[in-house]
């Protein structure tokens, strides 16, 4: 697992347009196998996280409150997911999974290992 | 509430004599209000007239307030002549009913009014027991009314009669609200006694829904959870008895397909009614208390674990081709991932409330137990997502499967589960070292034929 973020005082013009945090969510999301929007205190986060290492995976990680944009990229997350948590929320290949329920419900019914072979996550 | 059962003379301020207001279900005696009502008309005939203490206290009647600040109550009935009903009391009325002073003050615990006003009592209860004596007579009546006696000569035969008959039924009232009061007294005895039953039951393990929320401290979310599992259980019952019968009568493929699809739907119902209750008491569901004692004994983030039932049923669902075993054994593995996550998941969480409560420097006490609620909020979300397994665990199972088998494994669910709680109310009554010999045999056996007769799988077991 490897954090991402633009934790490290590099400066971007602040900028409020909705559009273009979204932007940058599905650009952060479509430059790994398996992206990870997280909160490093959230717990169901951890959980999540857990999930792909014990599979054998190396998902990217962003801490949302350890990024400078990161409370506009939970709000975009959260108008994407129509629901107010906002995180975990995991994209495999560049598309959208969903959240903690999705996740699983695609890995009980058998869909998720085929999806992470086919983005490069996975051998055998 | 104040209202609904006070009879319309009272709520209309009338001066009635209490008496005929009678214990919640019983008819409005209006013998009593019609002498209260005569009287009342006596009385206003008799307003130039002497003051007839009998009647009035001096204050006009039109009021009733016997008792302003106390909520109205139907024990209560002014005391004749008595010191303690003072202030507003329904003089004129009770006055009439002097036999039955005595109980009224044994019915009457409650009265709040404790005040001595003897004057103008000691001269009605004078008037009154003249009353009671030439009530009965009424042939005297004639004489009377040439008599010098002011108030006597107000009541003409007929009235008499009346009164005497009100008498005697206020005293049949009386009688009939002491007999009631004495009933009342011993459900209420019986009521506690079946309390404590209860709560012994409840405490060994026995499931009782229903009357959760009286017994022990139970939230209302938890109480109602307890309902509709119960309710869920018998369903349950129903739904298997239907996949017995439905395997046992050899049943096409798509008329067994039905029954299968409704017992997932009966599991689907049950993740609902948890989903409600993670919301109402999320602890009632993680400390596993709507569950029999064996069950809680395997309880996993407030219900089964999903691998460990795959584990049961894999030896049972022979035979199975190679793509169907792949698939339980996948299944099985998957889940075992999803509940190794969870649970870590879950870890932290508790170690971030310990850290949180243990406290530290800078933090403050409310700001301190602020965040820990927080914390504590996301149990919610843990036992959600662990719902969430169990519920897509099952709905795996039922597409790796065929039609039959799927119906033999939920039978076989069911079953197994069935046996768990029958094992959790044997074990709460088997036989304890300190009690006496000859009961034990009697009692067990007793507990097995009180476990459900489908239970003639127990050699299997």
């Amino acid at each position: 697992m490897h954090y991402q973020g633009e934790s490290w005082g590099y400066y971007m013009p602040t900028s409020s347009m909705p559009s273009d945090t979204m932007e940058r969510v599905v650009k952060l999301a479509s430059e790994s196998a398996v992206v990870i929007f997280s909160l490093s205190s959230c717990c169901m986060c951890h959980a999540v996280k857990r999930l792909f290492c014990g599979m054998g995976v190396n998902p990217t990680v962003y801490e949302l409150d350890q990024d400078l944009r990161g409370k506009e990229m939970e709000r975009a997350l959260m108008r994407l997911l129509g629901n107010s948590q906002a995180v975990p929320v995991v994209f495999i290949g560049g598309k959208l999974i969903g959240s903690m329920d999705r996740v699983m419900a695609s890995h009980i019914n058998g869909t998720l290992v085929p999806l992470l072979k086919e983005a490069g996550a996975l051998w055998l | 509430m104040a209202n609904h059962n006070i009879p319309y003379a009272v709520l209309h301020g009338m001066n009635v004599p209490t008496s005929f207001i009678h214990q919640e279900g019983s008819s409005f005696d209006f013998g009593e209000l019609e002498e209260a009502i005569v009287l009342q008309g006596v009385k206003i005939r008799n307003d130039d007239e002497a003051k007839a203490p009998l009647f009035t206290t001096g204050r006009p009647a039109a009021t009733l307030e016997m008792f302003p600040s106390w909520p109205m109550r139907f024990h209560q009935t002014p005391r004749v002549g008595s010191s303690k009903s003072g202030g507003e009391s329904t003089d004129s009325g009770s006055a009439v009913n002097t036999n039955s002073s005595k109980t009224e003050n044994q019915l009457e615990p409650e009265s709040p009014i404790s005040t001595k006003k003897t004057t103008p009592l000691d001269q009605q209860q004078g008037m009154a027991s003249d009353i009671s004596r030439t009530g009965t007579s009424i042939a005297k009546l004639p004489q009377e009314k040439r008599r010098g006696s002011t108030s006597e000569k107000q009541l003409d035969a007929k009235t008499l009669r009346r009164l005497a008959q009100n008498r005697e039924a206020a005293r049949k009232s009386r009688l009939r609200k002491k007999a009631y009061v004495q009933q009342l007294e011993s459900s209420r005895i019986k009521l506690t006694q079946l309390e404590q039953d209860l709560q012994r039951a409840r405490s060994q393990g026995f499931f009782l829904g229903g009357c959760a929320a009286a017994v022990g401290n139970i939230s209302t979310g938890a109480a109602i959870f307890d309902m509709e599992y119960s309710r869920w259980l018998e369903d349950d019952q129903r739904h298997m008895s239907e996949l017995r019968t439905g395997l046992n009568a050899h049943l096409s493929d798509s008329d067994l397909r039905i029954i299968v699809d409704s017992y997932i739907s009966h599991y689907d119902e049950l993740f609902r009614l948890k989903v409600a209750a993670v919301k109402a008491d999320v602890f009632h569901l993680l400390t596993g208390m709507w569950a029999t004692p064996a069950e809680r004994c395997f309880l996993w983030m407030g219900g089964f674990r999903p691998s460990e039932l795959i584990k049961m049923l894999i030896s049972q669902l022979d035979p199975l081709t190679e793509q169907q075993v792949m698939g339980i054994y996948s299944l099985q593995h998957s889940s075992q991932q999803a509940e190794e996550a969870l649970t870590q998941g879950l870890e932290q969480l508790h170690q971030s409330l310990i850290d949180t409560v243990a406290g530290g420097p800078v933090i403050d006490g409310m700001q301190q137990m602020a965040v820990a609620l927080g914390k504590l909020a996301n149990l919610e979300g843990f036992v959600r997502q662990a719902d969430n397994l169990r519920q897509q665990t099952l709905h795996q199972l039922s597409r790796i499967l065929t039609v039959r088998q799927a119906a033999r494994c939920f039978l076989m669910i069911g079953e197994y589960y069935g046996r768990l709680r029958a094992l959790s109310s044997l074990w709460a009554s088997r036989p304890r070292e300190s009690m006496m010999g000859d009961d034990h045999s009697c009692q067990t056996t007793t507990d097995l034929q009180m476990v459900q007769p489908s239970q003639n799988h127990f050699s299997n077991f």
